[in-house]
């Protein structure tokens, strides 16, 4: 009488239960082994892979033997996922419970199960994706239905046109006000008399410019960083004329950031004031 | 035109302080980008891709600052001075060259 399939199967599918249990528990032991004497390097104990390699080769030479072919090293994916487990969450006093660790648990995760995660990730990542542009294109049907005839949009030149500054002619009007810059430290043809120390600062604030073109920004800036020197320059005349004098030695020009946010642009203007004869 | 940064010509004699003289540029925060773009480039610590980025910016600067003194109708520009200025904050890193003197005739 042949034996039927049914038999067959169930008696081949104990047989690697056997031998899947066999390697595990060989693995459970070398793991035990390891983390009894320590087996260490810097502190990463070794049964973290020679645990999971002995399962599955115990679990292979005895399936081998008995079912004539692998079982397929179950054990040792039962092993490596144990140990994971038992050391690095269980046994981890250093683990809390933050983005780190979930991020820990899902790199675990993802190696232990590659094809799973890998499909769950593109599947949400999908979805999210989707979902994204559902909702751009949604509103943008909604804007362009509310304001259609009745807004009139600015242009991307208009929006981001940088100002027009005639630096020469700002140049000019400061070099007209009868008044000697010198950045040197000294006037060696001239009489002078010293006055003492003066200063002038000018704030520029940052406009929040919504500008996408980077260079129109940083034009837009220069400009301003320009204006505010000549503004700035223009004040330490004034200052130093109040106080008799007519000229400024050693002019020094500092540019530096301040205000809350650190993007506001502060020059400062410094120098000897003096009056020459 | 005669550049120097002391203060006086040597064996020339001012005749005229025409005024001072400025000129700046900026170098955007792509050039950061660029930078990355080209990490191969350093060499014993130096990049020269981005020595070379700041010394166009401050050549820019030094021909803003003399085409002034040019139509100021000096000659030589003295005391000269020359910083950088990294202004960061929102703007990200952002370099500003600035280049400073006086504005002289001489004879």
């Amino acid at each position: 009488m042949k034996p039927r399939k049914e038999n067959i199967d169930l008696k081949h599918s104990s047989k690697a239960v056997f031998c899947i249990s066999v390697g595990t528990a060989v693995g459970l032991v070398v793991y035990g082994i390891f983390l009894f004497f320590k087996i260490a390097i810097f502190g990463w104990n070794l049964g973290l892979i020679f645990a999971p390699l002995s399962a599955g080769y115990v679990e292979t030479v005895i399936s081998r033997r008995i079912l004539g072919k692998s079982s397929g090293a179950i054990s040792a994916f039962i092993l490596f996922i144990y140990t994971t487990f038992y050391s690095f969450i269980l046994k981890n006093p250093t683990l809390g419970i933050n983005l780190i660790t979930a991020g820990s648990i899902l790199v675990i995760l993802q190696s232990a199960f590659p094809t799973l995660v890998n499909y769950l990730i593109m599947v949400i990542l999908g979805a999210i994706a989707s979902n994204i542009k559902w909702t751009i294109g949604n509103a943008r049907k909604r804007i362009n239905t509310a304001v259609k005839d009745n807004v009139k949009w600015e242009t991307a030149d208009e929006e981001v046109a940088p100002p027009y500054f005639d630096e020469a002619e700002s140049n000019r009007k400061l070099n007209s006000q009868g008044f000697y810059f010198i950045t040197s430290t000294d006037m060696h043809d001239r009489p002078y008399k010293n006055i003492g120390i003066c200063q002038s600062q000018v704030i520029i604030e940052n406009e929040d410019d919504i500008s996408v073109k980077r260079e129109i920004v940083e034009e837009k800036r220069l400009v301003g960083i320009k204006k505010g020197k000549d503004e700035c320059l223009l004040k330490l005349i004034n200052i130093i004329k109040e106080n008799g004098g007519n000229g400024i030695l050693d002019l020094e020009i500092e540019y530096g950031l301040i205000g809350m946010k650190g993007d506001n642009i502060h020059i400062i203007a410094t120098g000897m004031a003096i009056n020459i004869k | 035109m005669i550049i120097t940064s002391s203060n006086t010509l040597e064996n020339k004699e001012i005749i005229e302080y025409k005024g001072l003289v400025t000129g700046e540029s900026l170098i955007g925060a792509n050039i950061y980008k660029d930078l990355f773009s080209g990490v191969r480039d350093v060499v014993g610590g130096r990049t020269s891709r981005y020595e070379e980025e700041l010394e166009k910016a401050r050549d820019i600067a030094f021909e803003s600052m003399k085409e002034k003194a040019e139509s100021l109708g000096a000659n030589a520009i003295i005391g000269l001075k020359i910083s950088y200025d990294n202004l960061g904050g929102t703007m990200g890193n952002t370099i500003l060259v600035t280049a400073y003197g006086t504005a002289i005739k001489f004879e």
